[in-house]
């Protein structure tokens, strides 16, 4: 490794002085760029945006069987999302993905971080824990729905086991068809479903926080490896007590890989899919259905693909009133930096 | 700074015009002069439990015998009923790629496909092989359409039968005969309790289940003309005998088993026949089933039309279609649909099926009792077409049927059930 050379302890051996080698090499490094991002630009724009767009399309279209393409627009503007907002489907879709999201990032958040404070402070076998934690992130959505099935399963699964510690009257997970803290009875108005937390997403929320808090944990360790650990001593040596450490030092300064790791997840919970169909499928009275697999349904087997595309619109702002202004903020800061 | 801007403009058109050509390549599998070389026939079904895939491989060799030359590949999907097999199958008719075969329901759901001008027109075939005089007219009409023919039939099962547990029913104390009412048999059902097992065993795990039980409640309570009409509108769902089938159909659903929602139709048919319940209503292609796992048919289970529907064959059928456009191999296409309606392989194939034969005059030896029922059923009785099996009415309207038999199980409430099938069958039928 060289030592840091100033340009004045070079001497002359460079022919010109460095400001103009440094100002031709940056004009050649910038006629290049375009060649590179051309093709990214373009892709990204036809690909991502342009589909995007063309979904946009289709759910204001009339096309419904996929092998009958019909792109007129239909005809009051906009009625494909009012139809499907009135369905008593789709109205359990939003509920529960609603709920699956903030109770899956609460869940895996605050697990990860456990989980990556408890890491931390290991002082045999860290590499160990933090390899099994992380392992579960590894599996298909696939193969832990499967798992967590059998696992959940009202009459052969861990039912057996509170059976045999005396419960008799065990919850019947994903079977269950029990809306609990229902602030609004489905009714004759708008809202055909119960508002509230289906018992039914519980095993899907815990089998997805198992995956995936792992990923958080990750994280975290990354960000509490960037706390300064003089910050901690002098508090402690002030007479901070653990809590309050963690409160008022360790807390703040993991914000930014919290938020993250929020916007990371946020998408996946947004999209679920394959685990849920692993798990339970739409569920009686379509209490663990969601979004992904309505798009799935409307596209294949009702024959309805502005219905599905619609679906897959209202996903997409849903994703967008969160990581949209997440990036805004985050731009400006750049640029504000820089 | 201008020639910068030349550059820029060239790379976007370069990559532009890669990504373009990439697109256009899609359309040169159209070229019939392809055909003579490719030499696979490449059949498209969602036969792939046990029962399914043995009667599939009674039509691969018979098309192997007739046809040495080329190769059978299997492209079945798995995935209850049919649902992801139709997924894959739209995608590839999108795509301009379609399989040289694929299996269907007679009646709408080929309708929907004619409409679509995805399936190849089959008259000259018919009239080639004679088959016009050989298929019972109710079926014939549901595989034409002004006129022209467009699919080959291969079975017939029927939907509307309740296997049950002997053992359990003389336990129990209660006879079900092909004559039980409807009415009778929903008094019987706290009886059916007292035996130990749940009553009626459900595998609500596929959607299609549930959807095909109200179905035969329905069918009980208005028969057969009354339910060709609910198919287009004439009778509405609101109908109070309508409204009367589904309240019963509520009240069979507190006597299912209790994990009915992790539970296949198989498997529900399964856990009927070694006694955890008494009676689980599916197809005939459950007997098969059955019979694959070794259950014996008056010992282990026993079977009745569904009480109130002796008068009735409620049709499930499956037939084989061509494509209309970018056909792989359409020599090979045409034998394979004549080998369908071969006399042999019709008997061959719905043995092992456990359907009934749609070819007038194919021999029944060798049929188990059941079959040699059904078949004759199947010649004689009025045929009405399953609304569960997206067979009665084009595939929006089955989904939403569907749709809404999935949120009774969990909210029970009969009128938000009829007005959501009452206005769909405004919106979504007669299209």
């Amino acid at each position: 490794m060289t030592t840091s050379t100033a340009p004045h302890a070079r001497g002359d051996i460079a022919a010109s002085p460095p400001v103009t080698r440094a100002r031709r090499t940056s004009r050649a490094r910038f006629r290049a760029a375009p060649w590179f991002m051309a093709p990214s630009i373009v892709l990204t724009f036809v690909f991502v945006y342009g589909f995007i767009g063309f979904s946009g399309l289709i759910s204001l279209s009339q096309w419904k069987r996929p092998t009958r393409e019909d792109l007129a627009l239909r005809s009051p503007f906009g009625e494909t999302y009012v139809e499907m907002f009135k369905e008593q489907r789709f109205q359990a879709d939003m509920r529960n993905v609603t709920v699956f999201t903030v109770l899956f990032l609460a869940v895996t958040v605050v697990g990860g971080l456990v989980m990556a404070l408890l890491v931390h402070h290991l002082v045999i076998a860290k590499g160990l824990f933090r390899t099994v934690f992380l392992l579960p992130y590894a599996l298909s959505f696939i193969v832990t729905g499967v798992a967590f099935r059998w696992i959940f399963n009202p009459t052969s699964g861990i039912n057996v086991w509170l059976g045999d510690l005396g419960i008799h009257n065990p919850p019947k997970w994903s079977t269950d068809t029990t809306v609990a803290f229902t602030i609004h009875h489905a009714g004759d108005g708008f809202w055909q479903i119960d508002l509230g937390i289906p018992l039914a997403m519980l095993p899907i929320i815990i089998a997805a926080a198992w995956q995936l808090s792992g990923f958080a944990m990750a994280m975290y360790l990354a960000g509490l490896a960037g706390i300064p650990a003089e910050e901690l001593e002098a508090s402690s040596m002030d007479g901070a007590s653990w809590f309050q450490q963690l409160r008022r030092i360790i807390l703040p300064q993991l914000w930014p890989v919290t938020v993250t790791c929020l916007i990371l997840l946020l998408h996946t919970s947004l999209k679920i899919f394959d685990l849920v169909v692993a798990m339970s499928g739409s569920g009686p009275g379509f209490v663990s259905d969601v979004p992904g697999i309505y798009v799935y349904d409307m596209m294949g087997r009702a024959n309805r693909y502005d219905k599905g595309s619609a679906a897959a619109i209202v996903l997409l702002v849903m994703a967008c009133v969160f990581v949209v202004p997440y990036l805004v903020r985050v731009y400006r800061k750049e640029s504000k930096g820089a | 700074m201008l020639r910068n801007r030349v550059r820029v403009g060239l790379a976007l058109a370069a990559t532009t015009a890669l990504a373009l050509s990439g697109c256009g390549g899609a359309g040169s599998s159209d070229s019939g002069g392809k055909s003579g070389g490719s030499s696979s026939l490449e059949v498209f079904s969602w036969w792939t439990s046990g029962s399914e895939s043995e009667a599939l491989q009674v039509l691969q060799n018979a098309f192997t015998a007739a046809d040495a030359n080329v190769t059978f590949k299997n492209a079945a999907v798995s995935g209850g009923g049919g649902s992801n097999a139709r997924t894959v199958l739209a995608t590839r008719l999108q795509g301009g790629n379609p399989p040289d075969s694929w299996q269907l329901h007679p009646d709408q759901d080929l309708m929907s496909a004619v409409q679509d001008g995805t399936v190849a027109d089959l008259t000259d075939l018919y009239q080639q092989q004679g088959w016009e005089a050989k298929l019972p007219d109710t079926v014939k009409g549901m595989l034409q359409k002004d006129g022209k023919y467009y699919a080959v039939p291969v079975n017939a099962h029927r939907a509307n039968v309740l296997w049950t547990n002997p053992g359990l029913l003389k336990k129990a104390g209660v006879t079900l005969t092909d004559d039980t009412t409807i009415t009778d048999f929903v008094a019987d059902l706290p009886k059916l309790k007292s035996s130990g097992a749940a009553p009626i065993c459900l595998g609500a795990k596929d959607p299609f289940a549930p959807a095909q039980l109200l179905e035969s409640f329905i069918l009980a309570n208005v028969g057969p003309d009354a339910w060709k009409q609910l198919m287009t509108g004439a009778v509405p769902f609101n109908d109070p005998r309508v409204k009367t089938a589904v309240t019963q159909f509520g009240q069979a659903l507190t006597y299912t088993n209790s994990d009915s929602a992790v539970l296949t139709w198989d498997q529900a048919a399964l856990q009927t026949a070694e006694g955890k319940c008494v009676v689980t209503l599916m197809g005939d292609w459950a007997y098969g089933e059955l019979v694959a796992k070794g259950k014996k048919d008056g010992t282990d289970f026993s079977h009745v039309t569904f009480p109130g529907t002796k008068g009735l064959f409620d049709f499930v059928g499956d037939a084989f279609v061509i494509p209309a456009k970018n056909a792989p191999n359409v020599a090979a296409e045409k034998v394979w649909l004549t080998q369908l309606l071969d006399p042999k392989v019709q008997s061959e194939f719905n043995l092992k099926k456990g359907s009934a034969p749609v070819l007038k005059g194919a021999s029944l030896d060798g049929y188990p009792d059941y079959q040699q029922g059904a078949a004759k059923d199947f010649q004689t009785l009025p045929i009405v077409s399953s609304l569960a099996h997206a067979q009665a009415a084009p595939a929006e309207f089955a989904t939403t049927y569907s749709d809404a038999v999935t949120s009774f199980l969990g909210s029970k409430n009969v009128d938000a059930f009829l007005k959501t099938m009452a206005g769909a069958q405004k919106t979504q039928l007669g299209s």
